[in-house]
């Protein structure tokens, strides 16, 4: 990186770190900490809910995954607008009439505070070790392509954001959000335009468009049928079945029951505008998504006027130059070099590239490597094209995206071990002690997943695909337990949480026999099966179980 | 004790129409989009 981008760069992060400490002065109470003493307009949740929602990972991945497999991945999104209405209606009012801090407080009334203590540690365990994945996904893809060391990459993209989450509590993670928010699309707009820029003279929009189609990038719509005539294709990941259906399942977990989300909506100033914020988020989540992904398409059009590199993450091919195919590696550069500058004369069609593409993978997974290119296309296109201090203001929005969800994280682990765990088993703690303990918390889970991150590194990529699934292992287990608790009102706490642990042990069970293959099943559609589980077995076990029949939740406040 | 009433509009039923026509209108343009330039 050039100097002016590392000013760039570094002006952006202090500003941030700055500005989240100035407006981040809250009192010094757990409301104040932990809801920003619910105050919080309807647009500022609504950046809230996107900031945390979307990762770095989501910004440098989906380009890439445009630009490998097309615009398909938008369809994840399709039950999402659904999933807002049904939470506005159902969960959220609830939350606020309660005033809970945690989404498991609830549980505890409804049911037992067994299914709260069960039902939360699935979520803290869930969420440090994810948000861990979170700081090094990106980490490694910045040291890989420009050389930095992973252990400060890790700490700068874990741990400076602790600096203003661990002083400011809620009201600093919101008004972060929303001005790394606005960073965030300034720079992909930028970057969108830039890549038009560049192109020849006369080739605009249309014909992105077209090249995008004509090579199956624009397949945004899939029906899950499209193979061989075989029928559904049940471990297609997106489709519109898989997206509507998962994806509802999906958003109806997140938003509804990982305190990450529901932190941020109970920090409105009232339930009408925690209401705005979800609903506003379900009508912009899929255009926001579709424009990301076109910059991916842009992207690859980009490349059919320019040379292509052979593979994008450069780290890969330098360990190839040291491996034993160092020598054939020498000219199978050379071969794609003339056939790319053969190709940009028109004088080939490129249709050979693939086959170069192939050869390197093959070689990567024979040494160890990693063979996976898709995350590095859109930074390996931006450190190449992009202007001086250009490139540092889109490593600067890696970071902020990044610090946006960690930070809305930690504030929401924090929240759930001393409202759910410390102040539940150790009575009689001062205010003040609370909201120091609740900074101490904060700062410890950034030092966690600090250290999650780095061993995820130095465990290899195996272990990151492992947890990347996590979420689905989880999410539909604890949206079973809230939706018996919303929908279910005569079954009790000993049925629900006796079928949460079963249902969870067959989720889990199911999930690693994905992974190795045996089953062939879309990661998405454990969502589904996980809340479906919880609810019928609940329903079973109840008659059998039931010690009582919970009357409803009173009312506090 | 916050009021709980329907944001911008008078029923929960309109929200419903609103984001599955939403829904609708995004599958159609994308469908569309899709067909018209592979």
């Amino acid at each position: 990186m050039s100097r002016p981008d590392w000013f760039v760069l570094a002006l952006t992060l202090l500003v941030m770190i700055a500005y989240g400490l100035y407006k981040g002065r809250a009192s010094k109470d757990l409301e104040g900490y932990f809801l920003s003493n619910r105050t919080v307009p309807w647009y500022m949740v609504l950046l809230g809910i996107m900031g945390t929602q979307a990762s770095a990972v989501t910004f440098l991945s989906a380009p890439g995954q445009a630009y490998t497999d097309g615009m398909r991945f938008v369809q994840y999104y399709f039950g999402l607008p659904l999933a807002m209405v049904v939470l506005c209606i159902s969960f959220v009012p609830v939350f606020h009439r309660l005033k809970v801090f945690t989404a498991y407080e609830y549980l505890e009334q409804r049911f037992d505070g067994k299914t709260r203590t069960l039902t939360s540690f699935l979520f803290l365990v869930q969420r440090g070790l994810s948000t861990g994945i979170s700081i090094s996904a990106p980490s490694i893809i910045l040291s890989s392509l420009l050389g930095w060391n992973i252990v400060w990459t890790n700490i700068f993209m874990g741990g400076l954001l602790i600096i203003y989450t661990v002083t400011g509590g809620a009201k600093a993670v919101a008004y972060t959000q929303q001005l790394q928010m606005i960073i965030i699309f300034s720079g992909m707009t930028i970057a969108g335009y830039i890549v038009v820029h560049r192109l020849p003279a006369g080739v605009g929009m249309s014909e992105i468009l077209h090249i995008g189609g004509k090579e199956g990038k624009l397949n945004i719509i899939t029906t899950g049928f499209e193979g061989k005539g075989k029928g559904f294709d049940w471990n297609d990941r997106y489709n519109l079945l898989s997206g509507i259906i998962g994806g509802f399942f999906l958003a109806l977990s997140y938003f509804g029951t990982d305190q990450s989300q529901v932190g941020r909506y109970l920090t409105a100033r009232s339930l009408t505008e925690s209401r705005l914020g979800l609903l506003m988020n379900g009508l912009v989540k899929v255009p926001m998504q579709f424009l990301i992904l076109l910059v991916g398409v842009m992207v690859f059009a980009f490349y059919k006027y320019n040379p292509e590199p052979l593979f994008f993450n450069k780290s890969q091919i330098t360990v190839l130059e040291h491996s034993k195919y160092k020598d054939s590696l020498a000219i199978v550069t050379a071969q794609y070099d003339a056939l790319e500058k053969q190709r940009l004369a028109g004088g080939a069609t490129g249709a050979d590239r693939a086959v170069y593409k192939a050869t390197i993978r093959r070689w990567l997974d024979d040494v160890g490597g990693d063979s996976n290119d898709t995350n590095y296309i859109f930074l390996r296109f931006v450190t190449d094209y992009l202007p001086k201090g250009l490139v540092g203001l889109l490593i600067a929005v890696i970071f902020l995206a990044a610090w946006g969800s960690i930070s809305a994280t930690l504030n929401s682990l924090s929240s759930c071990t001393i409202i759910d765990f410390h102040k539940r088993f150790s009575r009689g703690v001062s205010e003040n002690r609370e909201y120091q303990l609740s900074r101490l918390y904060t700062f410890f889970w950034g030092a966690f997943c600090v250290a999650v991150a780095q061993l995820a590194y130095n465990l290899g990529n195996s272990l990151i695909e492992a947890v990347n699934v996590l979420g689905s292992l989880f999410y539909g287990v604890i949206l079973g337990i809230f939706l018996v608790a919303f929908y279910r009102k005569r079954t009790g706490g000993h049925a629900v949480f006796v079928s949460a642990l079963i249902i969870e042990i067959g989720v889990v069970v199911l999930g690693i026999l994905i992974q190795k293959k045996i089953v062939l099943l879309s990661f998405l559609w454990l969502n589904v099966i996980g809340a479906a589980g919880v609810v019928l077995l609940s329903e079973i076990l109840n008659p059998i179980l039931c010690r009582r029949v919970p009357s409803s939740p009173p009312r506090r406040g | 004790m916050d009021e709980d009433r329907v944001p911008l509009f008078r029923k929960w039923s309109y929200w419903y129409a609103l984001v599955i026509g939403f829904l609708v209108v995004c599958i159609v343009f994308f469908n569309l989009l899709t067909k018209h330039f592979s």
